[in-house]
């Protein structure tokens, strides 16, 4: 019978639980268009957990975060099925001037995650 | 390319097919070695947003010049605005993988209607940032498809639905100036869906148009006639193999040999036609290709008699090539099947002239069409407009010239298909007209 508390042994929250983050609606309420915002670091729940582990801003982290802003920044097209390099190289050559010191990171380390960040996750 | 002629009472005079300059533009539809890694297909949705959106951005001042242009996301209530964006049309006969796992079975009509068109289709327009409703009785959506990229200029209404005042469609691309028109006659023959291996076909009737043209056939006229052609193309479905025995089952070794007679047969003709002139085949939808579009070259040891000459090409669908500086676009009917499946028009003619307007040949794709899933480009784009724009395997016979706004002119023609017609196309080079050559075997007419 268990009338004790299985609260003890039986862990009912994830440990580092993140809350995901709500989309951001427009400014009428009513509007059906709905927005999608995933550079706001406020929202994006990967900044979220670096903050709660309480990280300092390494100049791995950092790298690691500047990479993940690109996946996410719409402008650029989706980010998963392509390598990081190939989507920074399709960015180039539609026009869309894609950050120079993402380059700079993508080229300087071979492994540093050359798939975007949702690729296996997804 | 010779063709002997015997005249009465004299020796045999020859007479020399003309020539033309052909020059093969399918690169762009070719897969270069470009592998799947598993992306899915917002990227060519991306590409092909991006493209179209440049291209309306650059035509809206000269529509609409004191109108601000927005992103969905940016749109405020009861304020005139364009927006550009993809047209997804919501239908509710689509047939949908999901109708297999639901409960309630009688949504799903038990015959398969050939058209999903259905009045309570409604169309949204959707970019990056969001996606709209849109309201107003100047869009019919069963004129649109879901894939196209168009500039709509209207207010958002208090119900969060785009009201639509006017539309603007890219329009015909800009065409590349027709050269001085040929002081000679040259002629140029379509022919699709000859179906080797079906109950249709007739070898008879195809043996017919192949020593027609190749000038075994007829007097001197006709063999000056025949001489005047200088190229053939074959829009798909050159053969069809039973369906039955298409089911992954394995086949007896004296059963293999119906699979491969119609080739053997395609190629034997194949051999008579490239010995005699230059021969496009491109690959349909019943050919041994592959199934998405771009379909990719029918390899050529399906072909080995045929292949051993250099007139032998075998070439994508859809296709684009180049004679004497006059640039031929064409498919073997899947885009403007599919458009006939999800939309309405008049004739089949007026689906091909939307697909110039809206600058884009497979609309459909990958929507209802299966095709590749590129990462870095849109293939199907229209970018400069073709003098002659063809699609096989269709139901008859129709041509017409389209003009544009910008000079353009387009020949519009549909290649019937020759198992169930009889009928092939002849299209003049030195002033784009057309005309049917028919051919039949029956005796009493």
């Amino acid at each position: 019978m268990a009338s004790v508390g299985i609260g003890g042994f039986y862990r009912q929250k994830k440990r580092g639980e993140v809350a995901k983050p709500t989309p951001k609606r427009s400014g009428t309420g009513k509007s059906a268009a709905v927005a999608l915002s995933f550079t706001d670091p406020d929202q994006s729940p990967v900044l979220g957990a670096i903050a709660e582990h309480g990280k300092t801003a390494s100049a791995v982290a950092f790298e690691e975060e500047r990479l993940r802003q690109f996946d996410l920044d719409m402008r650029y097209g989706p980010c998963l099925g392509l390598s990081r390099m190939e989507r920074w190289d399709r960015a180039a050559a539609m026009g869309l001037n894609p950050p120079a010191d993402v380059e700079a990171i993508l080229l300087k380390s071979s492994a540093a995650a050359a798939d975007c960040h949702w690729e296996g996750r997804i | 390319m010779r063709v002997d002629v015997e005249m009465s009472g004299g020796s045999p005079k020859l007479l020399e097919r003309k020539q033309a300059v052909y020059r093969n533009l399918d690169e762009r539809y070719e897969i270069h070695g470009e592998k799947y890694k598993g992306q899915q297909y917002s990227h060519i949705y991306f590409t092909r947003l991006h493209y179209m959106r440049n291209l309306l951005y650059s035509l809206v001042p000269k529509w609409k010049p004191n109108l601000p242009v927005n992103t969905v996301l940016g749109l405020e209530e009861e304020k005139e605005c364009i927006i550009v964006g993809t047209i997804y049309k919501h239908m509710k006969l689509k047939p949908s993988i999901l109708d297999e796992y639901s409960k309630e079975r009688s949504k799903v009509p038990l015959a398969k209607p050939h058209n999903f068109v259905h009045p309570d289709d409604h169309l949204i327009l959707e970019d990056e940032s969001g996606r709209v409703k849109l309201a107003g009785s100047l869009l019919d959506p069963s004129a649109f498809v879901t894939g196209i990229v168009v500039a709509l200029h209207g207010k958002e209404t208090s119900e969060g639905k785009f009201f639509v005042l006017d539309m603007l469609e890219a329009g015909l691309p800009p065409q590349i100036k027709q050269p001085p028109s040929l002081t000679e006659d040259k002629f140029v023959v379509f022919v699709s869906g000859l179906s080797i291996g079906s109950s249709t076909f007739n070898p008879l009737q195809f043996q017919l148009l192949v020593d027609h043209i190749t000038g075994h056939l007829g007097d001197e006229n006709e063999q000056t006639f025949a001489s005047q052609i200088v190229h053939f193309i074959i829009a798909g479905n050159s053969v069809q193999i039973l369906q039955g025995l298409l089911n992954g089952q394995t086949i007896a070794p004296r059963d293999q040999s119906t699979l491969t007679e119609p080739i053997k047969e395609l190629d034997i003709l194949l051999n008579q036609l490239a010995a005699a002139m230059p021969v496009d085949i491109m690959p349909g939808p019943s050919d041994p290709a592959n199934f998405s579009l771009p379909q990719q070259p029918l390899n050529r040891c399906l072909f080995p008699g045929a292949s051993a000459y250099n007139t032998f090409i075998s070439s994508t669908n859809p296709h684009q090539f180049e004679l004497d500086d006059i640039q031929f676009l064409g498919t073997s009917g899947q885009n403007i099947d599919d458009l006939f499946k999800y939309s309405e028009a008049k004739n089949k003619l007026e689906f091909m002239e939307r697909t110039l307007r809206w600058r884009h040949l497979v609309p459909t794709a990958p929507n209802t069409l299966g095709c590749f899933p590129f990462t870095d480009r849109d293939p199907f784009l229209i970018e400069s407009c073709p003098h002659v724009y063809f699609v096989g395997n269709q139901d008859k016979y129709e041509t017409t010239l389209l003009r544009g706004s910008d000079n353009q002119s387009v020949r519009l023609i549909c290649i019937p298909k020759f198992c169930e017609t009889g009928v092939a196309v002849m299209l003049n080079l030195r002033n784009l007209e057309c005309h049917a050559l028919s051919f039949s075997t029956s005796l009493n007419v």
